[in-house]
């Protein structure tokens, strides 16, 4: 830690590190000292010249370097002649300052005069008028009548969109550069700049399309006038007309987009979600969102809902009663027996998806549950019981003494909250090594970049374990108190030396040793991994191995995360919405049921199916035979889907914003939301009581009539979820973290901060105790001169998103992207179709070309519309040969 | 005696109050024969709203809605929207889509017309504002907006009001 520095600010005493500016000094007590340009969560800058103060120092007798002394003993303070900028001036000892000088009230007063000169007075149709600083700011010390003449005030043009989703007023602007340090340093857009000076100065932006950013919505929230605004909040542009921040209704609620959880505050007005904005979770968003989760809430208004529930009779939908539909069922899944199966959407809540696994096993007698809807949410992740991340661990925050392995994964697309969080780590000096087999965002800022051949992430691995082992880096206490079976694992790595996996993976060795002695060394290490590096037993044991041989598990900042998919794929997986697993992990004791892949497949042999909240035909087109095949099927959604057209009855369900509910997010971070508008009919029921009917109508006596209630069980039930009681997950944060953590500037709300509660691994547990295993890969690279890749996108062909119309020229349309010298060599250009055959399948599609792409990658994302991936893919690995003909 | 005094005493009372009767029967009556004879109310007495335009036609309103959010019964009801810059509403970005009051709730406190940052909602001097149905005393924005001077109410001069109460005279207060 750096020394503390003791300085007076309007007499009172504050010790803060060295280093730090005035302002951030100030605000520790509780002294707010104006500001525009400076902005916690970014650089500092100085441009605006509000947060002016008058400062001084010790005087210092120049011949004998002793300060100088008053009579009475105390140094003499010599103030500087001129105000200092509170933002840019760091404390130095004996300092001392005074905020509200007589000085630096005219000076703040002389400013706020000076933006006013161009600022038009438009506050009554301004959309950040009531929560805007410069409004507030003009309250508190300007001069309360202008000077200056209003028309001949400076006007430059207004209403310039920027992209689809934001507009840019440049006559309100004030040229802060908030949103263009945002876009470099936390976003790494760099798609903003500031263009021209003096009064010519504006924000533009030349990318296309412009403003191309995910994170571009923040911008409107540190906006500190209402230059940068959201055209969905923004008067009629998305059909609804405008209303004034004031009127809103926030309700605090989570995000069902973002596999993070990012808290957000839901703005309702006359039942209607009007706007969405972040809520501050240190732990989880800090105080950002991404573009999908602001924008992405149409779903709930769409007029495309379904109302009421449907039974098919002679191939047509006829819209039924609640109690005709639920006997219907009751009496199929009765007759279907055992021959029953369910698959359960990710984006369920923990509540539903409890009972959802509770009607299977304690009601229908079956194990045959399922999560992973084929690839689609497929990780099949068990490490996160034992190794997960430890209780407390904020990537926000790692420093110098950390490294993150991230292994496989592109986060900007698949799990853009920790791609800001992991971003914000590397620029405060956390080791990043980024290994992926071709380029993604994050190597922008990786200290290692590691580029393997697809399919060789685990000999990768292994190579950096067996380096770890090699020249004794492993943890030694660790591995003394709490590890088994080092020797053998030892010996097994003789094969897989760096020199030995250089050649399969593509490697050098010396990059491969260097990356395992980085991450080794580090104090702190998380392990990050997505779909990309492969999905087998053998990757999983090696990364368990890494992680464990150099004791990066079971403490705060240290442990494994797999980067799953979805916004609960975590709870699910939790809660024993898995063949093989009951709730809280422990295996199940009869015989394990069949998962999703089986289920799914043409001969599965099943009488009756319940489906809820996924859409399986329209995540993979192929498995279209296997629901039509079977008998009966149940699907509960909000839309009717691909699949729900297939089905024989199709339940109304209720929307994340109509109810309460929690979710479990990749960290395991357990949080609550709140329903805030109530659904478009009473027909729509919450998944859990559905479930609950449909279980009452089956014989069952349950007695759930809350989610409440429902958690209140599970925290009976499954003793790793003890403590998520309702009444623990919102429970508001110390006031002394409060204070330490929280800003909240320029945002007219205050809503609950609750930060979630995490459950502990079994790593967590200092007496518990780990078997190293070992498991040989097996040689399953693609054997092939080209690789398809099949990641996720952010912006996909879900049906939820598709109802926003605000992102509809954001959403992909499938597409083979190219290295250009491949696309040169086959003699392709842009928008020349192609067609991709691999063993399983064979797509046309159309190609774009991008530079960064390794030769012998294909890229096509898998989760688009007409799922053309999942039709190549052979249902094991995300990555898979492939021949391109033009 | 008393039986004389009290016949005097009963004549001079009777005569008294007689004179009474012819004195007002000889003024002018202060019954106002509403509605057929217009009611004079004074220049700031607040009455029903009314939305007003500029003299190009143009609304006032710019849709800004703190006119609702000033008003203690929270009867007013905006909706903005975006100008077409073809073909505006109102001057700037911004207009009223929906403007609602609702008449049973409204106090006449004023506090709207103080609010509004272009004049555009003043409160005018009708009060006749009885309905048939109460749906009806909803005023809609094309309502409001309609030019509306009913026969029945008649203005005072300013002079009036200044002579009887002596406003703007210090020496009086």
């Amino acid at each position: 830690m750096s020394d503390l520095v003791t300085l007076k600010i309007d007499g009172i005493e504050v010790s803060v590190p060295a280093g730090t500016m005035i302002i951030e000094a100030a605000n520790k007590i509780g002294r707010e000292i104006p500001v525009f340009c400076y902005h916690s969560k970014l650089s500092t800058v100085g441009v605006c010249r509000v947060c002016l103060v008058k400062v001084g120092t010790p005087g210092f007798d120049r011949a004998t370097r002793q300060p100088i002394l008053d009579v009475a003993g105390n140094p003499v303070i010599r103030f500087f002649p001129k105000p200092m900028p509170a933002c840019s001036t760091p404390v130095s000892a004996g300092m001392e300052v005074i905020t509200e000088s007589k000085e630096s009230l005219a000076d703040r007063q002389a400013i706020l005069e000076f933006l006013l000169t161009s600022h038009p007075l438009d506050c009554p149709v301004c959309d950040k008028g009531g929560e805007c600083p410069l409004q507030d700011l003009t309250y508190a010390h300007g001069r309360g009548e202008s000077r200056f003449e209003y028309q001949r005030k400076h006007t430059s043009p207004k209403k310039i969109p920027l992209g689809d989703l934001i507009v840019l007023d440049t006559e309100r602007c004030i040229i802060c550069t908030r949103c263009i340090r945002f876009q470099d340093e936390i976003a790494g857009d760099h798609v903003l700049a500031i263009e021209n000076r003096g009064r010519d100065a504006k924000v533009v932006s030349y990318t296309e399309p412009k403003f191309d950013s995910k994170y571009s919505g923040n911008t409107t929230d540190i906006c500190p006038v209402g230059a940068l605004t959201s055209r969905d909040f923004r008067f009629k542009d998305m059909n609804k007309p405008g209303v004034r921040i004031w009127e809103l209704t926030n309700v605090p609620s989570i995000s069902n987009y973002c596999n993070m959880g990012s808290n957000l505050v839901l703005g309702t007005h006359v039942g209607e979600i009007r706007r969405v904005m972040p809520r501050q979770n240190e732990l989880v968003n800090e105080i950002w969102l991404t573009n999908k989760t602001r924008f992405g809430h149409h779903f709930h208004s769409s007029s495309h809902r379904l109302t009421a529930p449907l039974i098919k009779e002679n191939g047509k939908f006829k819209q039924a009663t609640w109690e005709d539909a639920l006997s219907l069922i009751a009496t199929k899944f009765h007759e279907a027996g055992e021959h029953i199966g369910g698959i359960a959407g990710p984006h369920l809540s923990n509540e539903d998806l409890y009972l959802f696994q509770k009607l299977f096993r304690e009601v229908l007698n079956s194990n045959n549950i399922d999560h992973r809807i084929c690839l689609n949410s497929a990780i099949d992740d068990d490490l996160a019981y034992e190794i997960g991340v430890g209780i407390g661990t904020d990537i926000g925050q790692l420093a110098e003494n950390s490294a993150i392995f991230l292994l496989g994964s592109d986060l900007d697309e698949e799990a853009s909250m920790l791609y800001l969080r992991v971003r914000g780590a590397v620029r405060r000096g956390c080791h990043l090594i980024n290994a992926n087999g071709r380029y993604t965002k994050l190597d922008t800022v990786a200290n290692t970049k590691l580029r393997y051949n697809y399919g060789s992430a685990v000999h990768l691995v292994l190579g950096m374990t067996a380096t770890i082992l090699d020249e004794g880096l492993e943890d030694k206490n660790f591995v003394y108190a709490r590890l088994e079976g080092i020797d053998k694992l030892k010996t097994k790595l003789q094969a897989y030396t760096p020199e030995k996996v250089a050649d399969i993976t593509g490697i050098d060795a010396d990059i491969i040793r260097q990356a395992a002695r980085d991450f080794a060394k580090a104090e702190n290490g998380i392990i990050l991994y997505g779909a990309e590096a492969g999905n087998d037993t053998a990757l999983h044991a090696s990364i368990r191995n890494l992680a464990l041989i150099t004791g990066h598990v079971g403490k705060k900042d240290n442990g494994v995360t797999a980067i799953l998919p979805h916004c609960n794929s975590r709870g699910a997986a939790d809660l024993g919405v898995i063949p093989h697993r009951l709730p809280g992990y422990h295996p199940v004791a009869d015989e394990i049921g069949m998962s999703a892949k089986e289920m799914l497949q043409p001969n599965h042999g099943l009488q009756a199916m319940y489906i809820v909240a996924a859409d399986i035909v329209g995540e993979v087109v192929t498995c279209k035979s296997a629901i039509e095949t079977t008998d009966f099927v149940v699907v509960q959604d909000l839309f009717m889907t691909e699949t729900a057209k297939l089905a024989d009855v199709v339940l109304p369900a209720k929307a994340i914003a109509e109810r309460d509910g929690s979710y479990t997010n990749l960290e395991r971070r357990v949080q609550v939301y709140d329903p805030a508008i109530l659904s478009p009919t009473p027909t729509c029921w919450a998944d859990w009581h559905i479930i609950t009917a449909i279980a009452g109508r089956l014989g069952a006596e349950w007695t759930h009539a809350s989610a409440d209630g429902v958690m209140q069980e599970i925290t009976e039930q499954v003793s790793l979820y003890k403590h998520m009681s309702f009444e623990n997950l919102t429970k508001p944060i110390s006031l002394e973290r409060k204070r330490q953590h929280y800003i909240y500037s320029g945002m007219s709300f205050t809503a609950d901060v609750r930060e979630g509660v995490q459950w502990a691994t079994r790593a967590e547990n200092q007496a518990s105790f780990f078997e190293l295993k070992f498991i040989e890969p097996e040689n399953d690279m693609p054997q092939s001169d080209i690789i398809l890749v099949a990641p996720r996108v952010a912006y996909d062909g879900g049906m939820l998103i598709s109802q926003a119309e605000i992102l509809a020229n954001l959403i992909q349309q499938p597409k083979a992207t190219l290295s250009p010298s491949v696309a040169q060599r086959l003699s392709l250009s842009k928008g020349d179709t192609v067609q991709l055959t691999s063993s399983v399948g064979s797509v046309a599609l159309p190609i774009a070309i991008d530079g960064k792409l390794p030769d012998n990658v294909v890229l096509t994302p898998r989760n688009l519309a007409g799922s053309v991936a999942e039709q190549l893919l052979d249902g094991h690995n995300i990555f898979i040969g492939v021949k391109i003909v033009h | 005696m008393t039986l004389v005094k009290e016949f005097v005493d009963g004549t001079v009372e009777i005569g008294r109050a007689m004179g009474i009767t012819l004195k007002y029967f000889l003024r002018k009556p202060v019954t106002n024969q509403f509605p057929d004879e217009p009611v004079e109310v004074y220049p700031r007495f607040r009455g029903r709203h009314v939305l007003n335009r500029y003299e190009n036609g143009l609304e006032k309103c710019i849709g800004c809605s703190l006119c609702a959010a000033a008003c203690p019964t929270g009867c007013i009801f905006v909706e903005a929207g975006e100008n077409d810059e073809e073909n505006p509403v109102s001057l700037g970005e911004r207009y009223a889509v929906r403007y609602e009051i609702n008449m049973l709730r409204c106090i006449f406190c004023g506090y709207c017309e103080e609010a509004c940052p272009t004049n555009a909602i003043t409160l005018e001097h009708d009060f006749a504002l009885s309905e048939y149905d109460r749906w009806d005393a909803i005023y809609t924005k094309e309502r409001l907006l309609k030019p509306h001077a009913p026969d029945h109410i008649k203005v005072r001069s300013d002079e009036v009001f200044v002579e009887r109460y002596g406003w703007g005279n210090t020496k009086d207060s």
